[in-house]
Parts: structure tokens; C-alpha cells; sequence
């Protein structure tokens, strides 16, 4: 049984005309990473909402298909309550993720956990171990108003890794943070994947090209490719989107023949004669 | 209570809170303190409002450390009532159908703090208001008609200024926005 | 200062709904029990409180909260009405329930409070809104200070006629209000996806709620019971 299985889904957001998806079907396993990407209003993050079964219970709209995640239909009441505290969701921008409730960091990680009624003690384990892997844990004592950007990122990604969830759904997750701060979340995917399946929507396609088992390519709301990140990445149609990241677009504008390689020493093997 | 509403109210009292600094940079006689919560009444309804009423009379009563303010609560419950069902009736349909909710809104809830500021604080309540307080009755005026002229010119001026203003928003808000909340298209009578 | 303050004291140490009702006492019994005496033991008690709790420092912003009041009063009700008594009445009492409130906001962090609620089964929702609010409130207060900032750079003119000076407040409030609800949806997700409301909320730290506590709770709520049989027979 997948861990999340779309068919043939399409959405429209409330008082629009255009359909934000359109016939998508995706399958993802426990312990795969998925790279979803595609140009500026693709659907990219709209796919993430309707996975977390955000859309249509909350934005409302109309949703056609098939859209299954750890057995339910997060996007029925009764389904969101059987998954609540197993889909990990980050946005982009930290300070709207931030609980509002939280006065220090390590209630702020322990926000989730709080909420689904767990014991006090493993509240505490699992706060502490989340704030290492993410590298807060020296950010323990501090209001979460007064951190960085890249630094509240991070506890907030601990604060779902704290609650060990099986779907984890990154819409954009390093945008906000220095090149260390993107470094480490990159790194730290692989081993997230380990309990968990993974889909991440995001344009930097350098760095999690790099990570991902598979891609997905998305244009104006319909699959245009899914496979290997080398095999939907590498064509010229990702570069003619501008989705295909740094490698592929050089290669392409060096003049050589699909497929693009993604990675750089493939590139200069590629460009020497 | 929904995700979205948990998120909403708290915002709608920072506005209520926020726009005070609006207020005195235009050095005009309003407070503009009740947007927020007339704005929640238009866009969701009695029951939030009334909790967005209830919730900023206690932040300004905490950050301002004056617990005086916490006895115009009934005040406050009272506009968010007021809009509420003003809202839905399509009070905010026209411009001047709007002033005369705000009129008759200021009027109200005027004769409402009326007996408050009179009878618990023998008229003595916010520096501005009592001003007017102190030169009434210095002319002649009996104190319970002096608390009741002064703060009901300040409430007129004010409510009605603050639904001219969630009239304008409502009528701004992107389409994309307003279709989260059915409600708004009621108060403006489109619906 | 207003707010907390982190230093020692019976209250400080008291479990926050102790230091609540503490507080309700000091402005109830300033309303029920007669004056003039009556308020001004009130005020005594709650400037007694002042000095246990070790903060001296509210009463700097109670007297610059109750000094226009005193002075409005000694004018209206003093000379204009040649009734001191009133006027003192009125004073001690306000200045009670300001001095008295100023030492439960010292003695109680917002954090201990919701927490304290959570302990006590209030609803996930109540808790969260009190919290969530107090944050809320200098956020968008920050952002209103920016709004005005640029908006002063752009060329806003906030002199002028009256009706000029109405208008003004339009491209003010739109931006900070449109901002505000365009974060609604982000905001509610990630909350949703935290498990908020999802069911019984563990308390991270709930305050020790013990004998002491309730016997004191106990006792200002027989005191005010008391006060208003005397004040009403």
C-alpha cells in the first residue's frame, strides 16, 4: 500500500475560472524522496495543500479524483482526524508557521507533540532530539519571536521532526535560510526518508535533484514528466520551463544534445572534448 | 473552533490594538478601535466577534496596565453584536447606509458607557473624554448630562469613521480573499 | 514597569488563578466596601502587595495612570462639587484596582498563565487565543509602525483639512488589514498540520496548584461574600 496515491486528481480554487491541477496521478513509497517542481503557478504548492487534504476542507473548491494519504482522505473531516500529527507540513515563510503559543524554543518544538496528548517525559525526549538534529538545541531558551529566519525555520522542521511523521510535505523549505542553514535541511532529508516519505516542492532543483529518488515536472497545473530527476530534469523541456536547475540550462546553452546531465563533473566530462 | 478562526481573531485584535497609532498620527478625536472586531463581525459572524470584543478589551487592559478599561467590556460585546447583525442585514451596502449604521451604532454604544463612566467612576475615565467632562460642568451642566454629551460626540465621530473604513475594506478585499468569506458579500448586499 | 517582572515574592510563587483572584479581590472590595476608608484600606493592601512582591517599580506607571484621574476629580467632584469625600473615595479606589492589577501582570508571565489554563482542562481554543493573542498584538503593532513609515516616504500627508485627514487613514489600514488576512490560510495550515485542537493538550509545565492555593482562594471569596452582606444589610 503507497503511502500517498493520487488518480487522476484535479482542483479549482473557489471563484476560478482556470483549474490549479489537472488529471495527476502520483504514487510515493515509504522512504521516497519526490521532487515536485515546474515554473511560477504551476500547482506545485496547490499539490502539497491538496496532499495534507488542506484543499478543499479549508480553502474550499472543488476536487475531483482520487486522493489517498496513509489510507485516508485527509481532505474529509473524518480522514484528517485519522492522520492528524502523521503529515508534517513546512511553508516557506517561518513567522506564519510560528504556533503563537509557544514563549521559548523548546515549547515551540513541543507545540505538536503537546497537541496530540503525549506523555510529558517522551515530550521531552523527542523535543530535545529534534532540536539536536536540526542544531537549536543552543536556541533552547529563546523566544522564537526573536530568531532569524533561518534559525526559526529550523525549529519549526523540529518541531515536526519531534512529532515523527510518516508523510513529511516541504513546500519551499530552505527559502528563507543561508546557504548552511539549506545545507543542512538538504542533508537531513535523506535520513528524514528513512521513516518517512517525502515530497518536496521546490524550484531550487539544484540541491534536491540531488537528494530526490524521483521527480515530478508540473506545468500550468498538468504532469508534463515523472521519473529519475535525470530522466524528467535532463530534457529540454525542463530547461524550456526554467525548471531544470543550473547544470541542465548550461548544458543546453553549451549546445549539447539531450538528455542534460544535473550534476557538474558529468557536465565537464560532457564539455571536454 | 476552526484553524482559520483561531487564526483570524487574534490578528483582528492586533488590528483593533495596532490602529491606535493611526489614530494619533492624524491627531483626530477617534480611537478606530473597534476595526478589527467590526471587521471579524462582517466577515464571520456573531460568536467571533464577540470574542474578538472580549479578547482585545483584555490585552489593552493588560498592556496598558490601566484595569479601568476592563469595566467598558459591555461596550465592546455590544458593538461586536451590533455589527454582526448589521452585517448580515447589508448595513454596509451603500456609503450612506454605512454612516448611518455608524451614527446609529456611536449613539448606542455611547448611551451604553454612559452608565458605566458615570456611575463607577463618577465620570472620571479617559483624559480626552473627561476634558470635555470637566468644562461642561464647570459651565452649569449636571455631571450625568456632561459624562453623556462628552463621550457621545467622541463615539459618533469614531464609529462612524471605523464602519466607513471596514466598508472600504470589504469592498477591497482580492476576489480570491473575499471567497474564503461568504459573509462579507451579505454585509455589502451583493448576496 | 508594566508586565512581568522575574523577581521573588508570595505571589510570585503563588499558582497564576491565586494571583488572579487576588487581584479581583483588591477590585471588587474597592467597589463594594464604603468609602472613603474602605478604598483607602484597599489601596493600603494592594500597596502592601507592591512591596512583598518586591516591585516597587509599578508604582511609577500606576501614579502616571492615576494622576489625571486625581486631578479630573479633585476639580469636578472637589471643587465643582465641593464633596471631597467623593472625590477621595473615587481616587483610592481607582487607584487601588491600577496598583493592584500592575502587581498580578509583575507576578504572572503570560507562559505560566496559559499554562496553567491548559492544566486545568480549559478548551485548546481558549488557551491558544489568550497566547496567541498577546503575540499578535505587537506584531501587528510593529507592522502598522512600518505602514505608516512607508507610507510617510511615499508622500502621505497627514495634516490638513479634516476630511483630508480621514481619508488618510484609507491607504494606511488597507495595507496593514489586507496583509493580515492574506496570511490567514498559511497561518491556519500550519497550525492544522500541528495537531491543534486535535484533541487533549499535555501541559508543558502546568504551575503547582497546592493547599496553600486553594485555602487562599477560598478565603477572598468569603471576604467579598462578607463585604457585600455588610455593604448591602
Amino acid at each position: 500500500m503507497s503511502a500517498i496515491a493520487l488518480k487522476n486528481v484535479a482542483f479549482r480554487y473557489p471563484a476560478s475560472p482556470e483549474r490549479a491541477l489537472d488529471g495527476v496521478d502520483l504514487a510515493v513509497e515509504r522512504g521516497e524522496i519526490v521532487l515536485v517542481t515546474g515554473p511560477l503557478g504551476a500547482g506545485c504548492s496547490t499539490l502539497l495543500l491538496l496532499l495534507a487534504g488542506f484543499a478543499p476542507r479549508i480553502t474550499s473548491g472543488t476536487r475531483t479524483g482520487t486522493v489517498r494519504v496513509l489510507d485516508t482522505d485527509p481532505g474529509t473531516y473524518d480522514g484528517w482526524r485519522a492522520v492528524v500529527g502523521r503529515i508534517g507540513v513546512l511553508l516557506p515563510t517561518p513567522s506564519t508557521q510560528i504556533s503563537g503559543m509557544a514563549f521559548t524554543v523548546r515549547d515551540e518544538v513541543a507545540f505538536g507533540p503537546a497537541n496530540l496528548g503525549w506523555e510529558p517525559a517522551r515530550i521531552r525526549k523527542e523535543a530535545a532530539a529534534a532540536m539536536e538534529r536540526l542544531g537549536v538545541a543552543h536556541l533552547a531558551a529563546r523566544d522564537p519571536t526573536t530568531l532569524s529566519g533561518g534559525e526559526l525555520q529550523r525549529v519549526i522542521l523540529a518541531g515536526l521532526v519531534a512529532m515523527h511523521p510518516s508523510v513529511y510535505l516541504l513546500d519551499e523549505p530552505a527559502l528563507e535560510l543561508d546557504p548552511e542553514g539549506a545545507a543542512l535541511v538538504y542533508e537531513l532529508l535523506p535520513t528524514l526518508s528513512e521513516e518517512a516519505s517525502v515530497v518536496l516542492a521546490t524550484t531550487d532543483v539544484d540541491r534536491a535533484a540531488r537528494i530526490a529518488h524521483r521527480a515530478m515536472l508540473l506545468d500550468a497545473g498538468r504532469v508534463v514528466a515523472c521519473g529519475t530527476p535525470d530522466a524528467v530534469l535532463g530534457t529540454v523541456r525542463a530547461v524550456a520551463l526554467d525548471a531544470a536547475g543550473t547544470v541542465p540550462a548550461v548544458a543546453h546553452a553549451a549546445g549539447c544534445d539531450a538528455p542534460y546531465p544535473l550534476r557538474v563533473p558529468e557536465l565537464l566530462a560532457r564539455l571536454r572534448p | 473552533m476552526s484553524p482559520r478562526l483561531l487564526v483570524l481573531i487574534p490578528l483582528a485584535v492586533g488590528i483593533n490594538l495596532a490602529m491606535g497609532q493611526f489614530a494619533s498620527a492624524i491627531s483626530l478625536p477617534v480611537y478606530l478601535d473597534t476595526v478589527g472586531t467590526i471587521l471579524v463581525a462582517a466577515l464571520t459572524g456573531l460568536v467571533p466577534a464577540l470574542i474578538t470584543g472580549l479578547l482585545s478589551q483584555v490585552v489593552t487592559t493588560v498592556v496598558s496596565g490601566n484595569s479601568i478599561w476592563i469595566a467598558f467590556l459591555p461596550v465592546q460585546l455590544y458593538v461586536a453584536a451590533f455589527a454582526a447583525v448589521a452585517a448580515r442585514a447589508g448595513a454596509f451596502r451603500g456609503i450612506w447606509r454605512t454612516v448611518g449604521t455608524g451614527l446609529l451604532l456611536g449613539a448606542t454604544a455611547a448611551l451604553l458607557s454612559w452608565p458605566i463612566a458615570y456611575l463607577a467612576f463618577g465620570g472620571v475615565t479617559a483624559t480626552g473624554v473627561t476634558a470635555v467632562t470637566t468644562v461642561l460642568t464647570a459651565i452649569g451642566f449636571p455631571l450625568r448630562w456632561a459624562v453623556l454629551a462628552a463621550s457621545a460626540s467622541t463615539d459618533l465621530l469614531d464609529k462612524t469613521a471605523t464602519v466607513l473604513l471596514v466598508r472600504g475594506l470589504l469592498v477591497a478585499l482580492p476576489r480570491r480573499t473575499a471567497a474564503r468569506f461568504p459573509l462579507a458579500e451579505r454585509a455589502l448586499g451583493r448576496a | 514597569m508594566v508586565g512581568y517582572v522575574a523577581t521573588e515574592g508570595p505571589l510570585h510563587r503563588a499558582h497564576p488563578l491565586t494571583v488572579l483572584t487576588f487581584g479581583a479581590t483588591i477590585a471588587i472590595l474597592a467597589f463594594v466596601l464604603r468609602g472613603p476608608w474602605g478604598p483607602v484600606a484597599v489601596f493600603a493592601v494592594a500597596l502592601g502587595a507592591a512591596f512583598t512582591e518586591r516591585v516597587p517599580g509599578v508604582l511609577k506607571p500606576a501614579a502616571v495612570l492615576a494622576l489625571p484621574f486625581w486631578i479630573f476629580l479633585l476639580v469636578i467632584h472637589g471643587l465643582l462639587r465641593s464633596d471631597v469625600a467623593t472625590a477621595v473615595t473615587l481616587g483610592a479606589r481607582i487607584s487601588a484596582i491600577l496598583v493592584g492589577f500592575l502587581v498580578v501582570l509583575s507576578a504572572v508571565p503570560p507562559s505560566r498563565l496559559v499554562e496553567a489554563l491548559v492544566a486545568k482542562r480549559v478548551p485548546f481554543s481558549a488557551a491558544f487565543l489568550l497566547a496567541a493573542t498577546l503575540q499578535a498584538v505587537p506584531r501587528l503593532r510593529e507592522r502598522a509602525a512600518a505602514v505608516l513609515e512607508a507610507q510617510r516616504c511615499r508622500g502621505l500627508a497627514l495634516r490638513g483639512s479634516v476630511i483630508h485627514r480621514v481619508r488618510a487613514i484609507v491607504p494606511l489600514t488597507v495595507p496593514l488589514v489586507l496583509g493580515a488576512l492574506g496570511e490567514v490560510d498559511e497561518r491556519a495550515l500550519a497550525l492544522e498540520a500541528r495537531g491543534a485542537g486535535a484533541g487533549r493538550r499535555t501541559p508543558l509545565d502546568p504551575p503547582r496548584d497546592g493547599t496553600m492555593d486553594h485555602l487562599v482562594r477560598w478565603c477572598c471569596a468569603a471576604l467579598i461574600v462578607v463585604a457585600i452582606v455588610v455593604r448591602v444589610a
